[in-house]
């Protein structure tokens, strides 16, 4: 609600500029990279590792995309990582009925689409801040994963769905999973749909400064709606990924994803107030945090040096974005 | 701006009643009572009360140990004792602060004893002692809690798991003919059980002193996700262009196993290097079947939740039980699978057990 009004999509004249603020995220990425490349022992980063660190970008990279235009639009979605969960255990729950793996995809992000619809009316029609609310989903689309499975992990065939997600692409032409592609080709839309629709529009200008967004005609209701419904879609589709990863539905899977996709957002450079955000940016990150957790096994460092450098990688790329922002004015 | 926020206020209060009426329900989830219509009520008095608190809900083990207890139950109940089980615990089984609230909430709803797998050493040790002050008897099954046996809880029963972890660690030097990489997939920090099945595996595998262990201190963490990525970023940390860089791979319990399991699978390494793995669930028996995993060692739950109430009823009657109970752990090979007793280890009949009123 703070920061400057960001009705006008950026002018042509600032187009440069532009391009080179929208490529600041991908330096952090670097700089990173080089420091690993730095400390000895300078392990290389080979091709197989690559592959699964793009694989294990995926989940919070797809989910995170979803959040990158909810941010923009001013708002948050804790619910996350609950409706990977809950979407999961459809998908398997879909597969051990019987159905094909086309029901299963529709059902997923079905169902992922309901939940997000679910947490945009709530917060239009109760005009309840989008913390609250999505705090109360997060339990709520828990509870009805485990309703669904009586808490227990549903084994289910995958047919053919894991070769999505598999490190390994299933033809070596592809170089990485299908998965990986599957993000790059949605990170594309969601930056189509932010800078050059309508909605984009509306969804940063209402991000930016609600009550002139309001006086311009945006339509607010409807498009903070139609915000969360892109993400629950989009956690839908997570959440099928999650499953074809593990071969089954687990309900108590992505406890805490909630926040590495806010992380992944955050790295990205979008401004937690809103009006701002960065596709390219969200995608740098959500590939940082997977490049970190790789890069600590290879090393040899134990799991608390990895959660020690995420933890204030957060906090860098926040103030670096902030500096910058401040000196540009 | 201050007009729009007006509405917020009031609403904020109900988001906050809400909020609050969260935790009531919220424990309830994983609740699965065994008690039948219209038993309890008219008899609240006479009727022992036990309840069974497993780490967690979502692992088949959990599933093996509560088809025991009801087992136990049924016995008792066809033996005169005016009995009734409940089984409830934590989902996630890195969720301390839930199991604990879970007996806080137990020690005040009227049980009469409570059969407990410790998801921590030191955590769960202050509950289990304000539960034994309060007249409560616990009996510890599965992993260890700080304290005595015999004196601050009645009994420990489980598998002397690092007898376990050594069955692999044998088996694993046996097959490589004592010379040979092995990589060690950790579980959980803090957990005791699995913590012993590693220094178990550890002092095995290196006893013959050909065997170079590759210990990065990795855990795989809490679910079969997590262990998913650990074990993958492992196996591509480990690999040269030809060679997997190790000869074979240990993890100490199902989901780690189970993670492990897909990472080798995905690597054309599943059958290749030699996987001993810990705990039996329909997926991992298929992979012991399919030759994808060479051998598993399993514990019995089915007797660990069996015994766990059978020693809660005995304490409770004032007859004294043995402090410390091995149920057992048995090293099943593909090969060996078959064999009716590693059969009804590795695929027990639940449904059988658990009768009509379980899942």
């Amino acid at each position: 609600m703070t920061a400057s009004p960001a009705i006008a999509p950026a002018s042509t004249g600032a187009t440069a500029s532009a391009l080179a603020r929208s490529l600041t995220p991908l330096v952090g990425l670097l700089v990173v990279v080089l420091f690993f490349l730095a400390v000895p022992p300078h392990h290389a980063v080979t091709l197989e590792q690559v592959r699964t660190i793009g694989v294990h970008a995926v989940i919070v990279g797809v989910a995170a995309l979803g959040a990158t235009i909810v941010i923009a639009a001013g708002g948050l979605d804790l619910s996350v990582g609950s409706m990977i969960a809950l979407t999961g255990v459809t998908a398997s729950l879909v597969l051990r009925a019987g159905h094909g793996a086309t029901t299963a995809v529709a059902a997923a992000v079905a169902v992922g689409l309901a939940c997000g619809l679910y947490n945009g009316l709530l917060i239009t029609i109760l005009r309840l801040p989008a913390f609250i609310v999505t705090l109360g989903t997060l339990g709520f689309f828990r509870g009805a994963a485990k309703w669904l499975t009586s808490s227990r992990t549903v084994s289910a065939p995958t047919l053919g769905l894991e070769s999505i997600v598999a490190p390994r692409p299933p033809a070596p032409w592809m170089l990485v999973a299908p998965a990986v592609w599957i993000l790059l080709l949605l990170a594309a839309a969601s930056a189509f749909v932010l800078h050059r629709t309508v909605l984009g529009r509306h969804a940063l200008a209402l991000g930016g400064n609600e009550q002139a967004a309001r006086r311009c005609g945006v339509p607010i209701t409807g498009t903070r709606v139609a915000v969360y419904a892109i993400a629950g879609a989009l956690a839908g589709l997570a959440g099928l990924f999650q499953f074809a990863r593990l071969q089954s539905g687990d309900p108590t899977v992505a406890i805490g994803v909630e926040l590495d996709v806010i992380a992944a957002v955050v790295i990205g450079g979008a401004s937690l107030s809103g009006g701002s955000a960065s596709v390219l940016g969200t995608l740098a990150g959500a590939f940082m945090i997977a490049y970190l957790r790789n890069r600590c096994v290879v090393m040899g460092w134990p799991n608390y040096v990895q959660e020690m450098i995420v933890g204030h990688l957060i906090i860098l790329a926040v103030a670096v974005d902030l500096w910058r922002r401040r000196r540009t004015g | 701006m201050r007009t729009r926020r007006r509405p917020f206020v009031p609403s904020s209060l109900l988001a906050l009643l809400a909020l609050l009426a969260l935790p009531a329900c919220g424990d309830s989830s994983s609740q699965t009572s065994t008690k039948s219509q219209g038993q309890g009520e008219t008899a609240e008095s006479s009727t022992i009360r036990i309840a069974v608190v497993p780490k967690g809900t979502t692992h088949e083990y959990w599933k093996s140990v509560h088809a025991g207890a009801v087992a136990a139950e049924r016995d008792l109940r066809a033996a005169g004792t005016d009995l009734e089980v409940v089984f409830r615990g934590p989902d996630r089984e890195d969720d301390r602060e839930q199991q604990i609230a879970l007996l806080e909430n137990l020690q005040s709803g009227g049980f009469d004893a409570v059969v407990l797998a410790p998801l921590d050493e030191q955590a769960l040790a202050t509950p289990v002692r304000r539960l034994e002050d309060a007249g409560i008897p616990v009996v510890v099954i599965d992993s260890g809690v700080a304290g005595t046996p015999g004196e601050d809880f009645v009994s420990f029963i489980a598998t002397d798991n690092e007898r376990a972890g050594g069955l692999a660690g044998e088996h694993v030097a046996k097959a490589l003919g004592g010379v040979g990489r092995v990589l060690l997939l950790r579980y959980l920090e803090g957990s005791e059980s699995t913590t012993r099945r590693e220094k178990g595996f550890i002092d095995a595998v290196t006893a013959g002193g050909g065997i170079e262990l590759l210990d990065p201190a990795r855990h795989a963490g809490a679910t079969r996700a997590t262990a998913q990525e650990a074990a993958e970023n492992l196996l591509s940390s480990l690999a040269t262009e030809s060679a997997p860089g190790f000869d074979a791979v240990f993890c100490p319990n199902e989901s780690s196993t189970y993670g492990m399991l897909l990472a080798l699978r995905q690597r054309g390494l599943a059958g290749k290097v030699v996987f001993v793995g810990f705990d039996a669930s329909p997926d991992l028996v298929a992979g012991l079947r399919g030759g994808e995993i060479d051998g598993l060692v399993v514990q019995d739950p089915i007797r660990m939740g069996r015994l766990g109430v059978e020693a809660a009823v005995a304490a409770l009657a004032g007859t004294t039980v043995e402090p410390r109970i091995d149920t057992g752990a048995v090293l099943v090979l593909s090969e060996t699978m078959n064999e009716a007793r590693n059969l009804a280890l590795l695929e027990p009949d639940l449904e059988a057990l658990l009768g009509a009123e379980g899942r």
